[in-house]
């Protein structure tokens, strides 16, 4: 038997402590210990990016991070964007609004990286959009109706800003 | 697809962890940002029965302009070079190919350390690394000694490190004042690997070449100097036929295989055609036009 | 919560979703060889012996029963097929130990020599003992006829590759049993269609079985029918009385699941000098892979019968078959046999337009179906000169014309209207509630049910809540494929609710919408519909090809006739995403096998699928018209995924100056060569 290790994660906002194999991957930990199905898996080999979320500020893909290395990490999910709050992120009200999802499997992780874009920069070209959700495959929509969805939150969070903000502890590095 | 079991250390000082691979020859392999690791070990192609995490081992992320060169620490992950403004001024060889490495995501974890370890001939930083003449810091139980990039690569999946040794900065040397490189990488259409990719820098006195290097990713079972089509350009200016010539030399010298990556023929002919954009590129930032 | 705003908060409920006390998690030891004996089976929980079972055939283009020597089995018995296939089942209650006793599976197998190519597969000895011919389909339609001596031929071999499917989420299955029912929760396009299906193989009463459809993540034909993993967890479920999941790993979606396309077509088409075609003779084979259960007994009839494409077409003779070879069995794919047929005629269209030194489209125009007639291969087409001439104009060909770098579709879709579909609605507590018998898998139904209920009994939207499919709610239903919902299953709502509407007015005198809410309304509504309607399309793109042979699709329009379109903003995700998975046949996508059988590809990239860097944006116009049908719609969801494969060819033809044969186009063939 190998030797479970003892964790801590801070998951949108909340310290999760546990014990768990060292094998395990986080994309499992978030959806099968702290219960956070809104992660979704989607192969095998690190390439359709389901499974994205925000560790320590930057978008990665949880299928192919171990639990353990994301010991003492700070990890924000589908489920912290508008966690608390009745009102959607405006991430997430633009991929309502402009159509950005149809079976919404490859959503999370798409808003996810979107996220993480626009906190990175502002101004945002139709190309580096393109270029920034390449490591996310959606199977549905073609695309245009994702693209013109995180066109509209760039101007969004102009306007409204962001409310994650307001949580330091979920903060996304930008 | 989730991966077999394994012990997992990880010691926060470098020589505890050069003391558990020790302990482990063989079966102890260490973890940097795991984006080669983990999907070996989900496919259950091999099995490693022992991790050792560098993520606790503090300092190995940086990337420090010296007198000489630059340094970046092993556990940079491929996304801070590509932002550094530092490398995308002094090594357009090397921004290029982070900017086309993997996608955005795989860059934010993926290590410098851990592309070139893994010695992978299909990963783009080896060829990067030899044709810029890095030097890499190599730790051990008898302490540090260095290797240079093109004596670091053995074979496939091999380097000139030991089994209890860990990789722990490279040093890109500065370049003359008329020098410029470029990496040219060639996908087919969605494939996660290029076809060929082509990594090339050159030095210039007036227009003539006074040093190149040349170095291909994916078309040989190891990344390796390209030396036969690189002693063509050195000495000469570097016009349309040196540059051809050079460039199907390149395509003679490599030794692609046919695979569903596409035909050895076809490959040679897409190394070829790389090259010679790679080297015009190389000589157009080197300010020759 | 209304759908789209629960899966923007990762709220939605997906199958790997469930989690319940005492689950099982089920994993599958499979066969290492293409083709191959078994000898000996160590480490397994479940094998042959105990699940002795077959997969019969369900959901889209179900026929009667093939040969029932090659029904899939659930877990191989003498023989496998397929590199993929079920060996043995083992199962843990946690994940990765499940995937640790597959690994500890050992099976011990006698190869034999694996036959991989269809045609190759027709000279072949029987895959199987007892088994005669490969052919398992072989018919002939349409009347042979002497061509004219003096018309011009264009003969050409074509061939559309095998693909994967690949929905985002893979296959997945939870099931439970509480010693006399079996509900079973599912991702999938048809729970009617699992039920059935689960029944037959299980040999169980259909009233012991609840159907229960999740949030599905995407199926494209892959998800209407029962596999053999299915099967397997409702056997275990049954067995140890616990819950049961198994969730497809993609590598198990790469080697095992129910790819499509897969055909080969041998065709000559005859016309005068003046560009009339007169006849079309030739072949059409399928590539069936090793088992019935799939596609492979009904794709080259379908196929074989729309080969007129929308042109008057004469005379018609043609061979359709459908070869066993070791793969897994070919399952419907968008388009399903629609995409397959349009790339053939269409593409001899292109060649006789060159061989005659024609506008392509100017001779599309000459043939275009003047008036509605059936095909001698047996398909009604419609009128559809009027319709080509908008598109003409529309789509701004004259601009086009001439250009290198340009290609154009012309389609008919044939939508799988005939059988009909049903739906429920409840009123309650100032709800409604509505079930369809197909069940929506990303076509988002939800936003269109909404539309015709606030229409038909002025309720608003956010007081309507579409149900996932449950067969315990539903008593009958078909399936949401062949671009068939906007038409027959929303045809099933505005019935259903014209019916309350009814009852409603029957009891109080007049319809009033505050009568309806205050009330306890039900009405089921089976609509029943035999004939297979269609509609028109036309697709326009152009596209560069750099020095390396680099595919850059320019634009890439679409025109088509989608009757009423219920929810435009939706018309065009279906659009763009089905363009961009026409582009993925045509320049990336396969399941590329090696001679021995062995599959060559391992994961989603390598299998193809395109993210956004690689793709243009999309344009769509339509058509003006109405169907026949209550909801006065016309289906979609295929189109582009039969009109983008044939334009974006012939843009490539131009731009290269090579024949294109077929999909996916390999860049070697068409890397621009250099003069030294
Ligand atoms: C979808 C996908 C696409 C990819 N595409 C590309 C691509 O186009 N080009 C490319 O170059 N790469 C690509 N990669 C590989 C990626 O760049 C990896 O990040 C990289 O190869 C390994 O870096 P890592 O830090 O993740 O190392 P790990 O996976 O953690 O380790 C890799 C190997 O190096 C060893 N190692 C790591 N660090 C050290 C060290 N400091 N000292 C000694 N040994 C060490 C490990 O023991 C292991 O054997 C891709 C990966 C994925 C998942
Ligand atoms: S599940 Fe993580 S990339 Fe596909
Ligand atoms: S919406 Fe279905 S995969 Fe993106």
């Amino acid at each position: 038997m190998v030797s479970k290790k003892h964790i801590s994660i801070t998951v949108n906002g909340e310290v999760k402590e546990t014990e768990v194999e060292p094998r395990m991957l986080l994309a499992h930990f978030l959806r099968e210990v702290a219960g956070l199905t809104g992660t979704h898996i989607g192969c095998d080999t690190t390439n359709c990016g389901a499974c994205t979320v925000i560790m320590d500020g930057k978008a990665v893909k949880s299928c192919t991070i171990l639990a353990v290395q994301a010991n003492g990490k700070k990890i924000l999910t589908i489920e912290g964007l508008s966690k608390g709050r009745e009102k959607l992120h405006p991430v997430q009200q633009s991929f309502v609004d402009k159509h950005g999802l149809q079976c919404g499997y490859c959503t999370s992780g798409m808003i996810l990286t979107s996220y993480w874009l626009l906190k990175n920069r502002k101004n945002v070209t139709e190309e580096e959009i393109r270029a920034a959700i390449s490591g996310n495959l959606c199977r549905c929509t073609g695309y245009d109706n994702i693209v013109e969805s995180i066109k509209d939150a760039s101007k969004k969070m102009e306007e409204e800003g962001d409310p994650i903000e307001e949580h330091p502890e979920i903060k996304v590095r930008a | 697809m989730n991966p077999p079991i394994f012990e997992y250390f990880a010691p926060t000082g470098i020589d505890e962890v050069i003391d558990i691979l020790a302990k482990y020859p063989g079966e102890a392999k260490i973890l940097a940002g795991g984006q080669s690791l983990i999907p070996l070990l989900k496919s259950r192609i091999s099995s490693i029965p022992y991790l050792v995490s560098l993520s606790e081992v503090k300092g190995l992320s940086y990337v420090d302009e010296g007198k000489e060169g630059v340094r970046i620490g092993a556990m940079t992950v491929d996304s801070d070079l590509e932002n550094s403004e530092l490398i995308r001024k002094r090594f357009p060889l090397l921004h290029d190919a982070t900017g086309q490495l993997a996608d955005p995501l795989v860059r934010n974890v993926g290590t410098i350390g851990g592309n070139l370890s893994h010695a992978d001939p299909a990963n783009d930083l080896p060829a990067v690394m030899i044709a810029l003449d890095a030097r890499f810091a190599v730790r051990g139980r008898n302490g540090s000694r260095e290797i240079n990039a093109r004596d670091f690569f053995l074979d496939t999946f091999t380097t000139a490190m030991e089994p209890e040794e860990v990789l722990t900065e490279v040093t890109i040397p500065f370049w003359g004042k008329k020098s410029g490189g470029a990496y040219v990488k060639f996908k087919k259409n969605t494939w996660n690997f290029s076809v060929a990719a082509v990594a090339v820098q050159l030095e210039l006195e007036g227009n003539k070449c006074t040093r190149a290097h040349i170095a291909t990713t994916s078309v040989s079972p190891k990344s390796g100097r390209m030396e036969s089509a690189e002693n063509i350009l050195v000495g000469k200016a570097l016009t349309d036929e040196v540059i051809n010539k050079a460039a199907s030399e390149v395509a003679a010298s490599a030794q692609p295989t046919t695979d569903p990556y596409g035909t050895e023929e076809y490959k040679r002919e897409i190394l070829r055609r790389i090259t010679r954009e790679a080297i015009r590129k190389a000589l157009s930032r080197a300010g020759v036009n | 919560m209304e759908l789209s705003e629960k899966l923007v908060r990762g709220e939605g409920r997906f199958v790997d979703d469930i989690q319940m006390p005492g689950m099982l998690y089920l994993g599958f030891a499979r066969s290492q060889y293409a083709r191959a004996k078994i000898l000996k089976i160590t480490g397994a929980q479940l094998t042959h012996r105990e699940v002795n079972f077959e997969v019969v055939e369900v959901g889209e283009g179900a026929t009667e029963g093939g040969p029932a020597a090659l029904s899939h089995p659930v877990l191989a018995g003498e023989y496998v097929g397929y590199v993929g296939q079920p060996i043995a089942a083992v199962y843990s209650d946690d994940r990765y130990v499940a995937e640790d006793l597959i690994d500890s599976v050992e099976v011990e197998y006698e190869p034999l020599k694996a036959i991989v190519d269809p045609e190759e597969s027709l000279k072949r000895e029987g895959m199987y003992p007892g088994i005669k011919s490969n052919a398992i389909v072989d018919r002939y339609f349409g009347k042979d006829f002497n061509p004219d001596p003096s018309d011009i031929v264009v003969e050409r071999r074509l061939i559309n590759r095998r693909v994967a499917t690949n929905p985002i989420e893979p296959r997945g299955i939870v099931a439970a049993y509480d010693g006399h029912k079996l509900t079973v929760w599912v991702s999938t396009q048809s729970a009617h269609s699992i039920k059935e299906g689960l029944s037959e193989a299980l040999k169980m009463e259909p009233d012991r079985i609840r159907v229960v459809q999740v949030d599905t993540g995407g199926a494209f034909g892959l998800k209407g029918g029962l596999f053999p993993e299915y099967v397997v967890a409702c056997y275990l479920a049954m067995k140890e009385k616990r819950p049961v999941k198994w969730i497809e790993t993609r590598r198990e979606h790469l080697l095992a699941s129910r790819p499509g396309r897969g055909v080969v077509a041998n065709l000559r088409l005859y016309a005068k000098k003046d560009g009339t075609i007169t006849g079309l003779k030739g072949d059409v084979i399928v590539d069936n892979g090793a088992f019935t259960g799939g596609s492979g007994e009904f794709s080259p009839m379908f196929i074989a019968r729309q080969l007129a494409g929308a042109y008057k077409l004469p005379n018609a003779y043609v061979r359709a078959v459908s070869a066993l070879t070791n793969k897994a069995p070919q399952g419907p794919y968008r388009g399903a046999g629609r995409p397959e047929a349009m790339y053939f005629i269409e593409r001899l269209m292109d060649g006789l337009a060159d061989k005659l030194k024609m506008d392509p489209v100017e001779l599309r125009l000459i043939n275009a179906a003047k008036e509605t007639y059936t095909s001698p291969l047996g398909m009604q087409v419609e009128k559809s000169r009027e319709f080509l001439e908008s598109a003409i104009k529309e789509l701004n060909y004259e601009k086009y014309k001439g250009r290198e770098n340009v290609g154009f579709a012309f389609l008919i879709l044939y939508h799988a209207t005939a059988g009909g579909e049903s739906a429920r609605i409840k009123v309650e507590e100032g709800r409604l509630k509505v079930w369809t018998g197909g069940n929506a898998h990303g076509q988002r139904h939800d936003i269109f049910i909404k539309t015709l209920l606030k229409e038909e009994l002025g309720v608003p939207e956010d007081l309507v809540d579409a149900m996932k499919g449950d067969t315990d709610q539903l008593a009958d239903g078909v399936g949401a494929w062949g671009s068939r919902s906007s038409m027959v299953l929303s045809s099933a709502v505005i019935v259903a609710a014209r019916k309350i509407k009814e009852q409603v007015e029957k009891k109080h005198g007049k319809y009033t919408l505050k009568a309806l809410l205050e009330g306890n309304w039900d009405e089921y509504e089976f609509f029943k519909y035999d004939k297979t309607e269609s509609s028109l399309g036309a697709n326009l793109v152009t596209a560069d090809i750099d020095s390396y042979g680099r595919v850059m699709v320019k634009e890439c329009l679409s025109y088509y006739d989608a009757g009423r379109v219920l929810d435009p903003d939706n018309a065009r995700g279906q659009n763009a995403g089905g363009a961009v998975q026409g582009i993925g046949q045509t320049l990336s996508e396969e399941l590329s096998f090696d001679e021995d059988g062995l599959p060559l590809i391992t994961s989603i990239s390598d299998a193809g699928v395109l993210s956004a860097d690689l793709v243009p944006k999309f344009g769509i116009k339509f058509y003006k018209s109405e169907s026949p049908l209550p909801s006065k719609a016309k289906g979609l969801g295929e189109a582009p995924t039969i009109g983008v494969p044939i334009a974006l060819s012939r843009a490539i033809e131009l731009a290269t100056g090579k024949l294109i044969l077929e999909t996916p186009i390999r860049p070697e063939y068409i890397l621009p060569e250099e003069r030294a």
